[in-house]
């Protein structure tokens, strides 16, 4: 007699995760193209498509580029989050803090670029921080989950934007609708409109898993994120380092905006984010939190997205879009889970 | 059973109890055993429950007290024998079959809803409570409840504003009010003051005098003797005993719940050379205070290098802090602890590890490892900052590799994969790990903690020995445990906690365990 049966691993080896979460994207990407097939579309044709218009053309590549950046700084934001223990749901606000912070500095601060550059950094960087204050605070001291109160606070900076772009801050000029008037210093570019927020971005991410892995600082925060307890026991600074980390991963959201304001769309507008913090909650989990994996996952989301507005003229709504992200993320957690088993043969002795 | 008031037992425990001659019990269990994984929960007990009877059920931590109560309330299902209601064969296959069956249970920790008021609370999932309600009603059904059964409640009262004594009796109400005729108490009176504690045994006997029984769960050796008109003794699952309680002592219960067959190993002898010597760790007249509570009062303990201090008692009589504050992680309300003469009340845990105080902690899973992070992570926690593991800021994972490999290599632990999360790891070898991990640093003083808890005899043995190899080079062990035997064989001193004080300390050798059992039970030794 001959029976199957399924084994469940501990751990499933690094191959067979890779292969499933290869299998899981794949998987995602035909169910959505069934359903466009079912809506009376051509999937093959619209993926065709897709892909010509981004790698075909240097035009495709750099709108590529400009997606990657902000996903990358979100991505690192919430990933870093991961790492001590903290959902940081609230990239999106801090993003939109750290856009409003640069963009005031650049409109109201006279002085020479290379001046007033650093300082809108700076500025960005302290508005995302600051914008993760009260929940990083309140989780610390009195233990209430970050999940909510990160949450909340992008709504707040969501409306703070709209409400500065067409008020107090609109362009005066009459030239544009709401927007405040265009920057006066711009992030340099590298090539073509590709500024240098993406360099910087895939710099922070190398730093950021050197000092996740190779630093005494590093072990600390990943004992204390995965178990405070321990931590205690071992009578490392837990609250200290939580607080440096969240702060850390709304400075870098808030980075993130400032390359958003002053290298991609140079005027502060209502919905700059573009929903970049929610989709990078998404690009850190598909990275399991390792900033080197975030590179591959924002590179892969920003295909997607990019995908999304390619076809636009097609039909297609950037909700099917961010339909078809949650379908990924969907068969990632299915395929991370089927990655454990491995189907064993036995055979079983006649009598 | 034959008791002494009764030797030839003549007598039925009816006529005893004053019930009509083969009146059946309110509930019995015949042979009942559970069965866990590697685990005999409980085996072959019986135990029968009279109406009009206080029958108290007495045993450590681990006898089975707690599994039994769970079959007889429909929780668990036993794995063989039989339940009888009345006479009758039952089944409870779940506790609101139990219920049903008449047969509620208070436990130790309440289930009540703090926002609600009382009324609520006795009439929540109650399938007596009427569908309209309105606060008026269900207030006016309890005040009568309350009348009913002679528990004085106060039914529009928040459970949040009542004292803990309060609290106990609307659970009781609640349980009675759906017609309980056995009501099972757990540690009832932990909880209480003396006064409420009274006041909760004039409830229980005049709830026995209307034809129903009462089952008293407890440690409290005068509680029993004072409450109860039989106990059963149970001890590792089985049980030991029925007795009448009027022909106990408390010394014979002690002797009853924890001489069991002790295996005597003498592991004192020390080689030549290897001697006591000065006091490292002492704890001076120390008292932790927390939310009003006095989890720790005036302990004192002289603690010698060279030495195994034992800490014996009933889990949860202060053991957990006495480790705290041995290692740092608790700062005293009042008093000083002191190493090599120093005070380090304020040191803090990391000062007391590179000062050479290891610590086996009694929870592994929430204190000693990550289980979700790798075994290289967990097992280098200790030197993850010394060289050759850290180059200033810098952390080395190879070196952290290296080490791990060597402690696993110690720890006789066959690690397949560093990298696989320790949580993998069957719970022998990661105490063993721990262990290993902690020995390396303990150059003054080791805490244990419960080292043994969810061991089997192999790994017991291996940790007994790690302490014994500690001991031979100078270091002072304190051995927090529940088992006696790894007390009566390996410590040189024995300190007994009760209630957050130590009720005495006693030579390990040739140590009379009915003494450690009284002082486990709350007798001062004089």
């Amino acid at each position: 007699m001959m029976s199957y049966r399924l084994q469940r691993l501990p751990a499933a080896s690094p191959a067979v995760a890779f292969a499933a979460r290869l299998v899981s994207v794949i998987a995602a990407l035909a169910t959505a193209g069934l359903i466009l097939k079912l809506a009376g579309m051509e999937p093959l044709a619209l993926g065709a498509k897709v892909i010509s218009s981004t790698f075909g053309s240097s035009f495709g590549i750099a709108d590529l580029a400009l997606l990657f950046s902000p996903l990358l700084y979100c991505g690192l934001a919430v990933a870093i989050g991961m790492r001590v223990g903290v959902w940081n749901i609230g990239a999106e606000g801090q993003f939109n803090l750290g856009a409003f912070s640069a963009a005031g500095v650049g409109l109201f601060v006279a002085g020479p670029p290379v001046l007033i550059l650093p300082l809108m950094v700076l500025a960005g960087m302290i508005g995302g921080a600051l914008w993760i204050l009260i929940p990083t605070l309140a989780r610390a001291y009195a233990g209430v989950s970050e999940l909510i109160t990160t949450l909340l606070m992008n709504f707040v900076a969501t409306l703070l934007v709209y409400f500065v772009a067409t008020g107090p801050w609109l362009d005066s000029s009459g030239m544009a609708l709401a927007t405040t008037a265009r920057l006066p210093v711009a992030i340099p570019e590298i090539w073509d409109i590709v500024h240098w927020g993406l360099p910087v971005a895939l710099g922070l991410a190398v730093v950021l898993a050197i000092a996740f892995n190779y630093t005494k600082w590093g072990y600390e925060v990943r004992i204390g994120g995965s178990n405070p307890g321990n931590a205690l026991y071992a009578g490392m600074p837990v609250r200290r380092h939580l607080i440096f980390v969240m702060l850390l991963s709304g400075a870098l959201a808030g980075l993130g905006g400032v390359m958003e304001v002053a290298g991609t769309v140079h005027r502060l507008q209502g919905g700059i984010s573009n929903n970049f913090g929610y989709i990078g909650i998404m690009v850190a989990v598909l990275a399991r939190a390792a900033p080197l994996g975030v590179i591959v996952s924002a590179l892969f989301m920003a295909v997607v997205l990019n995908g999304g507005i390619i076809l636009q003229p097609q039909g297609l709504t950037t909700q099917t879009v961010l339909a078809v992200t949650g379908l990924i993320l969907l068969y990632a957690a299915i395929g991370d889970e089927f990655a454990r088993y491995r189907v064993l043969r036995t055979i079983q002795p006649q009598d | 059973m034959v008791s002494i008031a009764d030797p030839m037992g003549t007598v039925s425990i009816q006529s005893r109890l004053g019930l009509a001659p083969g009146t059946p019990p309110l509930v019995a269990l015949r042979g009942v055993a559970k069965y866990f994984p590697g685990v005999i929960a409980n085996e072959d007990v019986d135990l029968a429950i009279y109406p009009g009877e206080i029958h108290a059920l007495l045993g450590e931590n681990g006898a089975g007290k707690s599994t039994l109560m769970n079959i007889l309330t429909g929780i668990y299902q036993a794995d063989a024998g039989e339940i009888l209601r009345d006479g009758e064969t039952a089944e409870f296959s779940s506790p609101i079959d139990a219920i049903a069956a008449g047969i509620g249970m208070v436990h130790q920790h309440f289930k009540l809803v703090n926002a609600f008021t009382v009324a609520e609370n006795v009439h929540l999932g109650w399938s007596q409570t009427p569908a309209r309600i309105s606060a008026r009603t269900l207030e006016a059904r309890t005040q009568k409840l309350s009348q009913d059964l002679g528990l004085t409640v106060n039914a529009s009262a928040r459970v949040s504003d009542l004292s803990t004594g309060e609290q106990q009796r609307v659970e009781i109400l609640r349980v009675l009010a759906r017609d309980a005729k056995v009501l099972i108490l757990d540690e009832p009176t932990a909880v209480l003051t003396p006064a409420e504690a009274r006041e909760l045994f004039v409830a229980l006997r005049a709830f026995t005098a209307r034809g129903n029984a009462v089952i008293f769960i407890s440690h409290k050796l005068d509680e029993v003797v004072e409450i109860s008109n039989r106990v059963t003794i149970l001890r590792g699952g089985r049980k030991v005993a029925t007795e009448w309680t009027e022909s106990c002592t408390e010394k014979s219960l002690a002797q009853m719940m924890v001489g069991r067959e002790i295996v005597l190993n003498n592991l004192r002898e020390r080689p030549k050379g290897a001697t006591i010597g000065a006091p490292v760790l002492s704890l001076k007249d120390v008292s932790l205070k927390s939310h009003g509570a006095m989890l720790l009062k005036n302990v004192s303990l002289d603690l010698h290098a060279g030495e195994v201090l034992g800490i014996a008692g009933v889990a949860g009589n202060g053991q957990r802090e006495l480790s705290h504050m041995l290692t740092g992680l608790a700062v005293p309300s009042s008093g000083q602890v002191h190493l090599d003469g120093v005070d380090v009340s304020m040191s803090g845990a990391r000062a007391m590890a590179e000062a050479g105080v290891g610590h086996i902690p009694e929870d592994r899973l929430h204190a000693g490892m990550s289980p979700a992070l790798s075994i290289t992570d967990n097992t280098v926690l200790r030197e993850y900052a010394d060289a050759p593991l850290a180059q200033g800021p810098w952390y080395i994972p190879r070196q952290a590799l290296h080490l791990a490999q060597e402690i696993a290599k110690l720890a006789e632990v066959m690690v397949p994969d560093f990298a696989m999360p320790a949580r993998n790891l069957s719970g022998g070898n990661q105490q063993r790990l721990v262990a290993r991990r902690e020995m390396r640093i303990a150059d003054k003083v080791l805490i244990a903690a419960y080292p043994s808890r969810g061991l089997d005899v192999g790994a017991i043995n291996t940790m007994m020995h790690y302490f014994v190899e500690l001991r031979d080079r100078g270091v002072a062990v304190i051995l927090i445990s529940e088992e006696l035997e790894e007390l009566v064989n390996l410590a040189d001193r024995i300190a007994v906690m009760f209630h957050g004080e130590i009720m005495g300390i006693v030579p390990g050798e040739g140590v009379d365990i009915e003494d450690i059992g009284l002082m486990m039970g709350g007798r001062r030794n004089t």
